[in-house]
C-alpha cells in the first residue's frame, strides 16, 4: 500500500494523519478559517517532508467547508426553478414555527430570496404521468430571468420528479448548455416529500461553487506537493474523488462527524474485535456527537438538517446536543441551572482563556483540577485558573453553594445533556446502553467519559490513542461509497410490483457501475448492498431493511424491525414499499496502527498529585500497564477523567480501556 | 449529589425526556398522515393526584385541557390497574372536541395500590363520524359532529376491550386508519409506563415524590415573577368571531385581566352566550389559550441577573398564580349538546387575541400584534372511485403572524393555539383523489407599521371525484388587529372555483364538491406594529 494521510478540519485545528508502509505520524496545525485549504496543504508538505515520502500518496479530507458555508449563509448566488405554483414551498416550509411559547418567530431566511424563485408551467401526477408537458421556451424563460438575475448557481425541484425526472433533466441540459451549474432534485434526492427534496436541492446548488472552488485549490495545490489524489469524506461515511464530490457538494455536509464516527469503528474493530457494538460519544466545544454502531455495516439514517435546514440524504446516524466545553452555564429566573446551548465557543472562549466573562464547562473543569491549566492543548495555551474560579464564584453567589460545588452541578448537568443525546441514539432505536462500549473522543470527551457511562449503566470506556486526531485516521480508512436511491411508491392501479422494484435495481447497478469506475474500481471490486424503505399501507415514516425479491421475506424482515424499534408489529397488515436503496462500497485497505512506543509503568508515568487524583503522563504508559481511579491522564490535546471505582488498562496500540 | 439547582433542571430533563419519546412512538407508528406528517398530537406525564407534571412540547391548545382529561379519569374510573388505558373524548368529560381522542393510563410504584403517575396522549383523528367527513363541519348539536366517547377502558389490564373498539370503529368512515392510530396512541404509553418504571426504580418513589413537588415549586416561583413584572391593574379588552357560521351576526369575546402583585384574574364576564354553530369552546380550551399567553410572557422574563428558563416548565405549578373566570352557559365555557368542533380551533385563538391584547396595555413593549387568528380548517372526504373505499382528509393552513415591538411577522407559519405541520403535497396526491394546484405566500396581507405583519397563505386543492367538503375559518370579516399604531392584517377569504367561474364561500360552511372543483383557501395577514413611515 502507498502512503495516505487524512486531514481533517475542525473550526481550531487541522488534525493529520500519515500512514506509510513503516508507521504511522499525527500533526496538528491552526485551522486557516480564511482559507480552510491552506492549512490542509501545509500540514500535508510538512508531513511529507518529515517522512520522505513523495509520489503514489492519497490524501483524504473531512472538510468543513460545505457546512460552513450553509451555516454562514456564504453560499453562490442560487436561482430555484419548480413547477407553476409552489415557488413558495422553500419559504413556507413545514409551516411550523421552532418555539412554541414565544412571539417573536425566528425561521431562518430561505436560501433562495424570492425574485430568484421561478416558476414553469409543468405537472407531473402522483401517478407519475405527464399532465402538463414542459415546454422549452418555459425552459429559456426561466433561464433568462436567473441568468438576469446574476444567479450563478440552479436549483431545479418539480413535484413527483422522483416518478418522472424527464422534465428536470430538459431543465438541466438547457442550464448546463448555457454554461450554468444546475442541481436536479430527480438526482441528488429523488425522494417523496416536496419541501425536505426542495431544501436539499437548493443546499447542494448554494454549496457546490464553494465547493468547487475549494477542492479545485486543494487538488491543484495537492499536486503540487506530489499528491496523485484527492478524496473527500461524505456524510454517509464512505469517500468520493474530489471532483465527484464537488457535483454532489451537499453530500460533504457531515463530513467532519462522519469521519470520527467512521475512526472510532476503525479503532474499535481492532481494540475490541468486530463484533462489540459501541456508542461514540465525540466532544467539542460547542456541540457534542453521539452515534451508535453494530456490527460490519455502518449505521446511517436517511436524513438531518443543519442550520435549520432540512437535508435529505444518507448520513451516518449521528445525533447533536448543542453541548460542550464552551457551553456557558447560567442559572434562570427559577433557579434551575442551565448549560448551553450558549457557548463561548473560540472567542472570547471560557473564562479561563482570558476574555470571556461567562463561566464555562471547561471553567469547572478547571476549577475541579481535571484540567491542568499548564499543559492545555499541549501547552500552545496556558489557562488562567483565576480567571476560572472568579467566574464560578459568581454562579456559586446566586446559587447559594460552594464554588468547588457549582462546578460539579455545571459538570453534572452538561453530563446530563449527553446521556440524553446517548439515549436518543440507544434506547430510542430500541438498544440497551449497558451492552456497549463507550467509545469517547475529540478534546473535552475524556474528561466526561467516566461520569456518562456509569448515568447510563454502562461498564467499559474505550478511550482511542490521539483521540484528538481520531477524526483523520477515520479519512484514512474511509471506503470509497456510493449511495443511490429512487421512490418508487406511486397512487393508484400504478403500484410496482416485483420486476418493477428489479428493473429499478439494475438501472441503479448500471449507474453505480459507470461512476464507479471513474473512482477507480473495476467491477466485481466492489461491495454492493440493497436497502428498501417499507412502511405499512398509509403510514408515512418508513424503516429500512435488506431487499429480498422474496416479498414474504420482506415483509417478514420489516414486521421483525417495527417490532424491535417500537415494541409491535402487525403481521396481518398489507407492507408497502416506498423507496429502494443501493449502496454500493469499493473497499480501501485498511492502514496499520504502530504499537504502542511508552514504557513506563503507572508509577513512573506519575507526573504529580493534586488532592486524591494522580496526574499521569498518558504517553509514557507502556503496553499492558494498569492503574486505579482516580487520576487524570494528560497528553498533547485531551486529558482522560479515570473517575474513582474505574481501572485503566494500555492495550498494544495505546488505546485505553476504562472498566468498573 | 450536586446543588438542587442542577438537580432540578436534570430532572426537568428527564421527565421531558419522556414525553419526548411518548411524543415519537405515537408520530412513528401512526398511520394517518394528520398524526405522523402534521403531528398534530401531545403526550404528558401526572402525578398521583393528576397534575400535570411535564408536557411534550407539540400543540399549546392541548396544554390545559390535558389535566382535565385526568381529572375526569380519577373521578370516573375506579379500581384502575396495571395495564389499563382509559380512552375519552366527550368534550363534556374531559376532552376539547371529538376529532381529539385522549388516552389516559396509570402507572403504579408498587402492587396494589393508588396509582403513583399517570400519563396522557392527545390526537386529532382524521375523522371520528358524524354528518360531514373529518368531523369538523358545520352542526347545530354535538350528536352532529361525531362518535361520544365516555371515559371507559379501550385496554384492560393490558388485553384490548374488543366492544369498545368494535363501537368506536363502527362509528367512524375510516375504521382500518383509526385502528393503526388508537394503537400508534397505546404504544405511546408503553414506551411511557417503561420509562416511568426505570425512574421509579432508580429514584424510589419517595424521592421522585419530592423532586415533583420541587419541579411544581419552581414552575410557580418563574410564573409568579412574569405576574409580578406586570403594573398592578385592571386591563380590558374586546374582539370577536365573524359569525357562527349560522348567523352572520358577531361574536364577541371580552376578558378583564387583574393583576394584584403576584396573582392575575383572567375574566371572561360579557363575552358572548353558547352559539347555535359550533363554535363554542368548553372551559378547558379558554384554559388553554390564558396559559398559553402567559408563557409566551416567560420567554421575555428579565429580572436581576438571572434568565428566562431555557424551556418553559409545562406543569401544574405555572398555573397556580393565575385564575380564569368563564360564565357558564357563554362561548368560551359551553355545556352540552352545544356543537364544539370550532372552539378548539377557532375561538381559542380569539382568546388568545383577546388575552395578548389586555396585556398590550400593560406591557406594550413586549406584545405582538394579531396574528392570523384562525387555523383555516379544512376537511374534505367521500368515496374513491379507484380503491372503492372511503377516506377523510384534514388539514389546517398557516397565515401571518404579528408583528412585534422589534421585528416583522412571519409569513406562512402558524400561530398560537396550533404548531402542526402541513402535510406534503405528493403524500396528499399519493394518498387521496386531491391535487395541490396552488400553496403561495399572499403577498401584501401583513399589516403595515414601523414593523410590517406576516403575510397569509393561499393554498388552492383540486377534488378529483365527487366529495363532500367543510371550512370552518374565522377573520374573514374583522381583522387581525395591529398596535401602537400599526395597521390590521387583511382578512382571508375563500372561493369555489367551479367550472370557470369563481364563487365566494362564507368561512364556515359545508360544501358538495364535484370532481375537478377547486377549493380555494386566502389566509389572513397578521397585524402590524408601530405607525409606518416613522422612526
Amino acid at each position: 500500500m502507498g502512503v495516505r494521510i487524512g486531514a481533517d478540519t475542525g473550526g481550531t485545528f487541522t488534525d493529520f494523519v500519515l500512514v506509510h508502509p513503516d508507521g504511522v505520524r499525527s500533526w496538528k496545525a491552526p485551522s486557516t478559517p480564511d482559507d480552510f485549504s491552506c492549512a490542509v496543504l501545509e500540514g500535508v508538505s510538512w508531513l511529507l517532508g518529515q517522512t520522505g515520502h513523495v509520489a503514489g500518496t492519497e490524501l483524504v479530507h473531512a472538510s468543513t467547508v460545505a457546512t460552513n458555508a450553509l451555516l454562514e449563509r456564504r453560499g453562490a448566488k442560487t436561482a430555484l426553478v419548480t413547477t407553476r405554483g409552489f415557488k413558495d414551498v422553500l419559504a413556507i416550509g413545514r409551516q411550523a414555527r421552532p418555539d412554541l411559547y414565544d412571539l417573536r418567530i425566528v425561521r431562518p431566511d430561505p436560501l433562495v430570496p424570492e425574485p430568484l424563485r421561478l416558476e414553469v408551467e409543468e405537472r407531473v401526477s402522483a401517478e407519475g404521468e405527464v399532465l402538463v408537458p414542459l415546454a422549452s421556451t418555459e425552459i429559456e424563460a426561466a433561464l433568462d430571468r436567473a441568468r438576469n438575475s446574476g444567479a450563478e448557481s440552479i436549483a431545479v425541484c418539480l413535484l413527483f420528479s422522483f416518478l418522472h425526472p424527464d422534465h428536470e433533466r430538459a431543465i438541466g441540459e438547457r442550464a448546463r448548455a448555457r454554461g450554468l451549474a444546475c442541481s436536479l432534485s430527480s438526482v441528488i434526492a429523488p425522494e417523496f416529500r416536496e419541501y425536505e427534496r426542495t431544501s436539499t436541492t437548493v443546499a447542494n446548488a448554494f454549496v457546490a461553487p464553494v465547493v468547487e472552488r475549494y477542492v479545485r485549490r486543494l487538488s491543484e495545490g495537492a499536486s503540487e506537493a506530489g499528491i496523485d489524489r484527492v478524496r473527500i469524506v461524505q456524510s454517509n461515511g464512505g469517500s468520493l474523488d474530489a471532483r465527484s464530490a464537488a457535483e454532489r457538494a451537499v453530500q460533504t455536509i457531515l463530513s467532519g462527524p462522519a469521519a470520527g464516527v467512521l475512526g472510532a469503528r476503525e479503532v474499535a474493530r481492532r481494540a475490541l474485535g468486530a463484533a462489540d457494538p459501541i456508542i461514540t460519544f465525540d466532544m467539542g466545544g460547542t456541540s457534542t456527537d453521539a452515534s451508535l454502531q453494530e456490527g460490519r455495516v455502518l449505521r446511517t439514517t436517511t436524513g438531518t438538517a443543519i442550520g435549520g435546514v432540512p437535508i435529505q440524504i444518507p448520513v451516518v446516524d449521528i445525533h447533536t446536543v448543542g453541548a460542550g466545553g464552551g457551553s456557558i452555564a447560567r442559572l434562570d429566573a427559577g433557579g434551575a441551572l442551565a448549560v448551553g446551548p450558549e457557548s463561548a465557543g473560540a472567542d472570547p472562549g471560557p473564562a479561563c482563556y482570558g476574555r470571556g466573562e461567562d463561566p464555562t464547562v471547561t471553567d469547572a473543569n478547571v476549577v475541579l483540577g481535571r484540567i491542568d491549566p499548564g499543559r492545555f492543548l499541549g501547552g500552545r495555551m496556558t489557562l488562567d485558573p483565576g480567571r476560572a474560579e472568579g467566574a464560578l464564584a459568581r454562579l456559586a453567589a446566586m446559587m447559594k453553594v460552594p464554588v468547588q460545588e457549582a462546578a460539579r452541578s455545571v459538570v453534572r448537568v452538561v453530563n446530563g445533556r449527553m446521556e440524553h443525546a446517548v439515549r436518543v441514539v440507544s434506547v430510542r432505536r430500541g438498544h440497551d446502553p449497558r451492552a456497549f462500549t463507550l467509545v469517547s473522543f475529540g478534546g473535552a470527551g475524556g474528561l466526561h467519559a467516566c461520569a456518562l457511562a456509569e448515568a447510563l449503566g454502562m461498564t467499559r470506556v474505550l478511550v482511542p490513542r490521539d483521540p484528538g486526531v481520531l477524526s483523520a485516521w477515520g479519512a484514512v480508512a474511509c471506503d470509497v461509497v456510493r449511495d443511490y436511491s429512487r421512490t418508487v411508491l406511486r397512487r393508484g392501479s400504478g403500484r410496482p410490483g416485483p420486476s418493477d422494484f428489479l428493473a429499478v435495481y439494475d438501472e441503479l447497478h448500471r449507474l453505480a457501475e459507470r461512476e464507479m469506475m471513474e473512482e477507480g474500481f473495476v467491477q466485481g471490486g466492489v461491495v454492493a448492498t440493497r436497502v428498501a424503505d417499507l412502511r405499512y399501507v398509509s403510514q408515512s415514516y418508513e424503516l429500512s431493511v435488506p431487499f429480498d425479491d422474496d416479498r414474504e421475506a420482506l415483509a417478514g424482515a420489516f414486521h421483525a424491525a417495527h417490532e424491535r424499534r417500537y415494541g409491535h408489529c402487525d403481521p396481518g397488515e398489507p407492507v408497502e414499499i416506498v423507496t429502494l436503496r443501493l449502496r454500493v462500497a469499493g473497499p480501501v485497505e485498511r492502514p496499520e496502527p504502530e504499537p504502542v512506543r511508552g514504557t513506563a509503568d503507572a508509577a513512573g508515568a506519575t507526573l504529580a498529585r493534586s488532592g486524591d487524583h494522580r496526574i499521569v503522563d498518558r504517553e509514557a504508559l507502556r503496553a499492558g500497564a494498569r492503574l486505579e481511579g482516580p487520576a487524570l491522564l494528560v497528553e498533547p490535546y485531551a486529558t482522560t477523567h479515570l473517575a474513582a471505582g474505574w481501572r485503566a488498562r494500555v492495550d498494544a496500540w495505546g488505546h485505553l480501556h476504562l472498566e468498573r | 449529589m450536586s446543588a438542587p439547582a442542577a438537580e432540578r433542571s436534570l430532572f426537568a430533563g428527564l421527565l421531558a425526556g419522556i414525553c419526548d419519546e411518548m411524543l415519537e412512538t405515537l408520530v412513528r407508528t401512526a398511520y394517518s398522515p394528520n398524526i405522523k406528517e402534521r403531528r398534530d398530537c401531545s403526550t404528558a406525564l401526572f402525578d398521583g393526584r393528576g397534575r400535570l407534571v411535564a408536557q411534550a412540547a407539540a400543540i399549546p391548545v392541548h396544554l390545559g385541557a390535558m389535566p382535565m382529561s385526568v381529572a375526569t379519569v380519577l373521578q370516573a374510573v375506579h379500581d384502575l390497574r396495571r395495564g389499563d388505558v382509559i380512552v375519552l373524548n366527550d368534550p363534556f368529560r374531559g376532552g376539547t372536541h371529538l376529532p381529539d381522542i385522549t388516552m389516559v393510563s396509570p402507572v403504579f410504584a408498587s402492587e396494589p395500590g393508588t396509582p403513583f403517575a399517570f400519563l396522557a396522549t392527545r390526537a386529532h383523528h382524521a375523522d371520528v363520524g358524524g354528518f360531514s367527513p373529518g368531523s369538523m363541519g358545520l352542526s347545530r348539536e354535538i350528536y352532529q359532529e361525531g362518535l361520544r366517547i365516555p371515559p371507559v377502558r379501550l385496554i384492560e389490564e393490558g388485553r384490548p376491550a374488543r366492544d369498545v373498539w368494535e363501537i368506536v370503529l363502527a362509528n367512524v368512515r375510516t375504521p382500518d386508519e383509526r385502528r393503526g392510530d388508537l394503537r400508534a396512541q397505546v404504544a405511546a404509553h408503553e414506551t411511557g409506563a417503561a420509562r416511568i418504571q426505570e425512574a421509579i426504580r432508580s429514584y424510589g418513589p419517595i424521592a421522585l415524590g419530592e423532586r415533583t413537588e420541587d419541579l411544581l415549586d419552581y414552575a410557580e416561583r418563574l410564573m409568579r415573577a412574569v405576574v409580578r413584572g406586570i403594573p398592578d391593574g385592571d386591563y380590558t379588552f374586546e374582539d370577536q368571531l365573524d359569525g357562527d357560521g349560522f348567523h352572520d351576526a358577531p361574536v364577541p369575546i371580552c376578558v378583564r385581566i387583574s393583576v394584584t402583585g403576584e396573582e392575575a384574574v383572567v375574566d371572561f364576564t360579557g363575552s358572548a352566550p353558547e352559539c347555535e354553530g359550533g363554535i363554542n369552546a368548553v372551559e378547558a380550551v379558554t384554559r388553554s389559550a390564558v396559559y398559553y399567553a402567559f408563557l409566551c410572557l416567560l420567554a421575555t422574563l428579565r429580572e436581576g441577573d438571572s434568565a428566562p428558563p431555557r424551556e418553559p416548565p409545562l406543569n401544574a405549578g405555572c398555573f397556580r398564580p393565575i385564575r380564569v373566570v368563564v360564565p357558564a352557559a357563554s362561548v368560551v365555557n359551553a355545556g352540552p349538546p352545544c356543537a364544539v368542533a370550532g372552539g378548539n380551533v377557532e375561538t381559542s385563538q380569539r382568546i388568545v387575541d383577546v388575552v395578548l391584547g389586555a396585556l398590550a396595555g400593560a406591557l406594550p413593549e413586549v406584545v405582538s400584534a394579531a396574528s392570523q387568528g384562525t387555523m383555516n380548517n379544512l376537511t374534505v372526504g367521500g368515496l374513491d372511485p379507484r380503491t372503492v373505499s372511503p377516506w377523510a382528509f384534514y388539514e389546517t393552513i398557516a397565515g401571518g403572524t404579528g408583528a412585534g415591538p422589534s421585528w416583522d411577522g412571519a409569513d406562512g407559519v402558524h400561530s398560537h393555539m396550533t404548531n402542526t405541520w402541513n402535510t406534503p403535497i405528493e403524500a396528499v396526491e399519493l394518498a387521496y383523489p386531491l391535487r395541490v394546484e396552488r400553496y403561495e405566500i399572499r403577498r401584501g396581507t401583513g399589516g403595515l407599521g414601523k414593523w410590517r405583519g406576516g403575510n397569509g397563505i393561499r393554498r388552492d386543492i383540486r377534488v378529483l371525484a365527487d366529495a363532500r367538503g367543510a371550512l370552518l375559518a374565522d377573520r374573514r370579516t374583522s381583522r387581525p388587529y395591529g398596535l401602537q399604531g400599526g395597521a390590521c392584517g387583511e382578512p382571508g377569504e375563500d372561493r369555489l372555483l367551479r367550472e370557470g367561474r369563481e364563487i365566494a364561500l362564507a368561512s364556515k360552511t359545508v360544501l358538495d364538491l364535484r370532481a375537478g372543483d377547486v377549493i380555494s383557501v386566502r389566509t389572513p395577514g397578521g397585524g402590524g406594529w408601530g405607525p409606518a413611515g416613522g422612526v
